[in-house]
């Protein structure tokens, strides 16, 4: 029995969202009271309104991190790389972005370590991103690019690097192609529009692009699954010092998390997940139904980061890494 | 009959005649209309007009849209009344004292045209995300227009009035509320106007960046979720706001300082 009074047990439980009572594992539900007693630790965790981050959306609105004393604040920014100035800051605790991004900022000497997975490409396509060039322009490949412009939301991505691995892994030289930054909701118009000859689009705009473009203009490669399947989009990350000092805490958010990956792998193309996506995105319920997923997991692999460094230092992007096992929290190992 | 009623066909004929502004306003939206309908500009991110009102009308009533404005007017107000007030207080300094001019005016200088977006990503490092950063952004909006027109008017006060009031034996402080500060109203209010329309811009800006709050927050979330209807909405709501504002400014500065107007000089 611990110290706690059943008052204060009760009174502290209902402070807390109905839905993490409903949902809270009866294994959970021994330990529960006594961080439920305490003031929950508040976290506050840059995202961006993507399908990836569902199983973060998810784990708040189940009640998982309320479950581990845990309140999560998230914060929106208009691109990953943008959160991640506001980590090194302080201003959050935890921040979404993608590999490259993370991995750049490390290469400059900023401490930021793994601790989740969130988005994995998945093994064979349809994968979430799209290579989609005007019908009728010849373009098959990425020979048929050299000296034409091609778009990506931003230089120096995860996008741009599936892109750019892409047109060399299709016979072209990625330094022959001119690259534009085009945020992802003009990419279709500018594409129709014959202001750019290609564009490398992520879901949920490869589907918007199609269905509202799809007689002008079409897909002519998979640049994540042709290039490297099953391989690294994106994860969570901290400061190295905030990890060293709390693990604990992270370790619960970790927690948290994981059970909201799971929550999402179980429901994959059902209604409830598509709602839940659709709740914090705004994406019309309709045309989620027919975008493509990522994989959710919920560790970093040494092998993912070394492919992702490996790629880097092929397109310009070299220099000195750490070892990837030095990158990994223990979180995020799997 | 009354004045009243006399007047009210006149305003009406004002408001409907070939050259009155309203018309282009309502043909441009026609055209927006038409060039959506007919296929003119053949995009999902340009719908009908109509679709936009539609849109703006669901999340008004929905509560949304209205709360999103209420949130954006409290920072920009909260931001344009400390811009105001240290905008009024240093340029009071300034116009008062050379040697302040000499010594902070070409710092001044070098800060007034530096655009404010540029200066976000800095506030976000020291002030966060959230209202702090937002607040500040309309601040440092509104304080150099104040600042300067403060300045500016302060010299341009008639030294007849206060030599006037001297002889009378005002003291100071009563020179500086009952002379000054009524003679300098003008161009306070001038500089405020500027701030305002700049003030909101600013916010939405600022609000587009980072953090979940406002209609800039929306904006860019409608746009992302591929949601055209809504986010033209939220630019009419803007446009509606910048407009509202400013008649509303213009009442307040016709009741504040109509004693300028009536000199015959316009604002």
């Amino acid at each position: 029995m611990t110290g706690i009074t059943r008052r204060a047990a009760l009174g502290a439980a209902v402070a807390r969202p109905l839905a993490a009572a409903v949902a809270m594992p009866l294994a959970g539900a021994v330990a529960a009271p006594a961080l439920l007693a305490q003031a929950p630790t508040k976290l506050r965790v840059s995202v961006i309104p993507v399908l990836d981050v569902a199983p973060l959306h998810a784990a708040i609105a189940q009640g998982y991190f309320a479950a581990e004393g845990i309140e999560i604040d998230t914060s929106s920014t208009a691109g990953g790389a943008t959160g991640l100035p506001g980590l090194v800051a302080g201003q959050f605790r935890i921040a979404f972005s993608n590999t490259v991004s993370i991995l750049l900022g490390i290469r400059e000497g900023l401490d930021f370590r793994f601790v989740s997975g969130a988005s994995r490409s998945q093994p064979a396509p349809p994968d979430a991103m799209a290579v989609m060039v005007r019908k009728g322009s010849g373009i098959t490949d990425g020979k048929g690019l050299e000296g034409k412009r091609i778009a990506s939301n931003t230089r120096n991505n995860i996008v741009w690097l599936r892109g750019m691995s892409w047109i060399d892994r299709t016979g072209g030289d990625y330094r022959k192609v001119t690259t534009v930054e085009v945020p992802f909701p003009q990419m279709a118009d500018a594409l129709a529009g014959g202001q750019i000859d290609a564009a490398i689009f992520s879901e949920p705009f490869v589907t918007a692009a199609l269905q509202s473009h799809g007689d002008r203009i079409e897909r002519i490669g998979w640049p994540i699954s042709e290039t490297a399947p099953s391989s690294s989009v994106a994860q969570y990350v901290a400061m190295k010092d905030d990890l060293a000092r709390n693990g604990e805490v992270f370790e619960r958010f970790a927690r948290g998390l994981h059970k909201g990956v799971d929550w999402v792998n179980e429901r994959l193309g059902k209604p409830e997940l598509l709602q839940l996506i659709s709740g914090f995105s705004r994406v019309p319920v309709e045309r989620l139904q027919n975008c493509a997923f990522t994989a959710y997991p919920k560790d970093v692999s040494e092998a993912e980061l070394a492919e992702v460094i490996s790629t880097m230092g092929r397109h310009g992007l070299g220099g000195r890494y750490p070892a990837p096992a030095e990158l990994i929290f223990r979180t995020a190992k799997a | 009959m009354s004045e009243a009623v006399l007047a009210r066909p006149a305003a009406v004929s004002l408001r409907l005649r070939p050259s009155s502004g309203l018309l282009l306003v309502l043909g441009l939206l026609l055209l927006w209309e038409i060039s959506a309908r007919t296929g003119m500009v053949d995009s999902p991110n340009w719908p009908p007009f109509l679709h936009v009102l539609a849109a703006l009308a669901r999340d008004t009533v929905s509560g949304e849209i209205p709360l999103l404005v209420g949130s954006t007017l409290a920072r920009m107000f909260a931001g344009l009344a400390a811009g105001t007030l240290a905008g009024v207080a240093a340029g009071l300094i300034f116009g008062a004292s050379r040697l302040v001019r000499r010594l902070l005016g070409p710092t001044v200088e070098l800060i007034r045209p530096i655009p404010i977006p540029a200066i976000i990503p800095p506030l976000v490092l020291f002030l966060g995300l959230d209202d702090a950063m937002k607040v500040t952004v309309a601040a440092v909006t509104a304080f150099f227009p104040v600042l300067t027109n403060t300045a500016q008017g302060l010299r341009a006060v008639e030294a007849d009035q206060l030599a006037m009031a001297r002889s009378f034996g005002v003291p100071a402080h009563r020179r500086l509320l009952r002379v000054t500060l009524p003679a300098i109203l003008p161009y306070v209010l001038a500089g405020l106007r500027v701030a305002l329309a700049l003030a909101l811009v600013t916010t939405v800006v600022a609000e587009m960046i980072a953090g979940e709050q406002g209609v800039g927050h929306y904006l860019v979330l409608m746009q992302f979720a591929g949601r055209a209807e809504e986010m033209y909405a939220a630019v009419l709501v803007l446009a509606l706001l910048g407009y509202g504002l400013n008649r509303g400014f213009v009442l307040l500065e016709r009741r504040l300082i109509g004693w300028f107007y009536a000199t015959g000089r316009d604002g």
